[in-house]
């Protein structure tokens, strides 16, 4: 297949906004300070309205509805702001359906979402500090699915040959038969949208959690665990299922036991009905 | 009419109308049970093995363990009329990321536990399709025990059970 073709595809995406851009500039930015993005939204009434929209969700639990960003801020941390942010912004190109993963409409938002709050929960406990950085990679992680998507349905038996027959994981047979696999992709794209060097590392590395950008960060092993919890769970299982590397390595730097495994599974479940509702909520728009 | 079946949930039924579905199976298990003389039917969706992990979870959500799911699918049927040695078995999921070995397993895991329940109380399966790196997906039918799986990515098949 031609990849150029395919990469060109790209620009079908509904792009970052100059909003998106700023914000993302400061969570990328460690010397920057997460309250300045109250001073870029300030000014952008959907991103305002969507990111009140999210933290009023039952996933967050307030007592009393937020009706101010600095108010939401004052109850629920910089770090969950950020997030919810990042959601409002970014669900338009992940709510539509996507047929070649067998993903139904929705699917790959929940997935997405759910990946990232598993994600940064497990960040949280390991105290990491580039948290909402590590929120938005894993939340975009998997936006090279959406252009590949069309390709795979074209390819599908072809790449469930070489899962089936040698063994490979979905990612090496998307880029055996297709060209180019969805980490890759997904990687040009926040390229393209000059995502900070980091994101791009962590979207292009997120199912090869060996390679690190730097010698102490977790960033990516954590990201690469949530994503694994997901697909155990099923959580927008689609037509690649589990069909990507076990690293034995990663759960043994995080110091992550088979009952950690199980505990947040567990933890997980009793957060999905909330999580469902907050997944309609920043996409349903 | 649809009754769906969460992650960590289950569904019994004696209405001839209804259908038990189940999505999505990943690491987890799907148990489906029908009587097919007094036409009960249900469906376990669990996540993980043992209530012993959170005795406090499991007392709230029985259904998300397999060690408390699947005696409680049973005693639900059998109150709808379902008689043990009638009951046809169908278990779906236990899916495993490649090379995912040992304690890590889960889905091996929750396959183990419902082998060791199933052989200690005499039950034997009439159709599985475990194991693997697939998502499947199960309904069963109440007024025939019509049975139907789907791995993503492919088309429906009948399970030939009844």
């Amino acid at each position: 297949m031609d990849i150029d073709k395919i990469i060109q595809k790209i620009d079908s995406l509904s792009p970052v906004s100059f909003t998106g851009s700023r914000i993302m500039a400061i969570i990328s930015n460690p010397n920057s300070s997460l309250s300045e993005i109250v001073d870029v939204i300030k000014y952008d009434q959907v991103m305002t309205a969507n990111l009140l929209r999210i933290c009023n969700s039952a996933y967050f639990g307030l007592r009393t509805k937020v009706v101010s960003v600095r108010q939401a801020i004052a109850y629920l941390g910089m770090n969950n702001i950020a997030g919810a942010v990042m959601m409002g912004h970014f669900s338009k190109n992940f709510t539509a359906a996507q047929k070649g993963y067998d993903l139904g409409e929705g699917e790959l938002w929940k997935y997405s979402v759910s990946s990232a709050l598993i994600a940064k929960s497990l960040a949280e406990k390991q105290r990491l500090n580039n948290i909402p950085c590590l929120f938005t990679s894993a939340l975009l992680k998997d936006i090279g699915k959406i252009i590949l998507s069309t390709h795979i349905k074209e390819a599908f038996q072809k790449i469930v040959l070489c899962v089936q027959n040698e063994g490979m994981t979905f990612l090496d047979a998307e880029k055996k038969i297709i060209g180019i696999d969805h980490a890759e992709l997904g990687a040009r794209v926040a390229e393209k949208w000059r995502f900070s060097p980091e994101m791009v590392f962590i979207i292009r590395n997120h199912h090869d959690p060996l390679k690190i950008l730097l010698e102490d960060d977790l960033s990516i092993p954590i990201i690469y665990l949530a994503d694994t919890i997901c697909m155990m769970v099923g959580i927008g299982g689609g037509a690649d299922g589990l069909a990507y590397r076990y690293y034995q390595e990663v759960m043994s730097r995080l110091n992550f036991t088979d009952i950690d495994l199980q505990k947040t599974i567990a933890d997980f479940w009793g957060q999905i009905k909330a999580v469902e509702e907050m997944v309609n909520m920043s996409g349903g728009n | 009419m649809d009754l769906v079946v969460g992650v960590g949930d289950m569904k019994v039924s004696n209405n001839p109308e209804a259908v038990i579905i189940t999505y999505a199976l990943g690491s987890c298990i799907g148990v489906a049970i029908y009587d097919p003389f007094v036409k009960v039917g249900g469906v376990l969706h669990y996540m993980l093995p043992e209530s012993s992990l959170d005795p406090v979870k499991a007392g709230n959500n029985p259904f998300m363990f397999g060690d408390t799911g699947i005696p409680l699918l049973f005693k639900e049927s059998y109150k709808l009329g379902a008689v043990k040695n009638r009951l046809k078995v169908i278990v779906l999921g236990g899916a495993q990321i490649l090379d995912q070995g040992g304690l890590f397993n889960i889905g091996n895991r929750n396959h183990t536990v419902l082998r060791k329940m199933f052989w200690k109380n005499n039950i034997t399966t009439d159709f599985e399709d475990v194991g693997g790196t697939v998502n499947r997906t199960l309904k069963l039918g109440i007024k025939e025990g019509e049975a139907i799986m789907r791995i993503s990515g492919n088309e429906l098949r009948k399970i030939k059970w009844i």
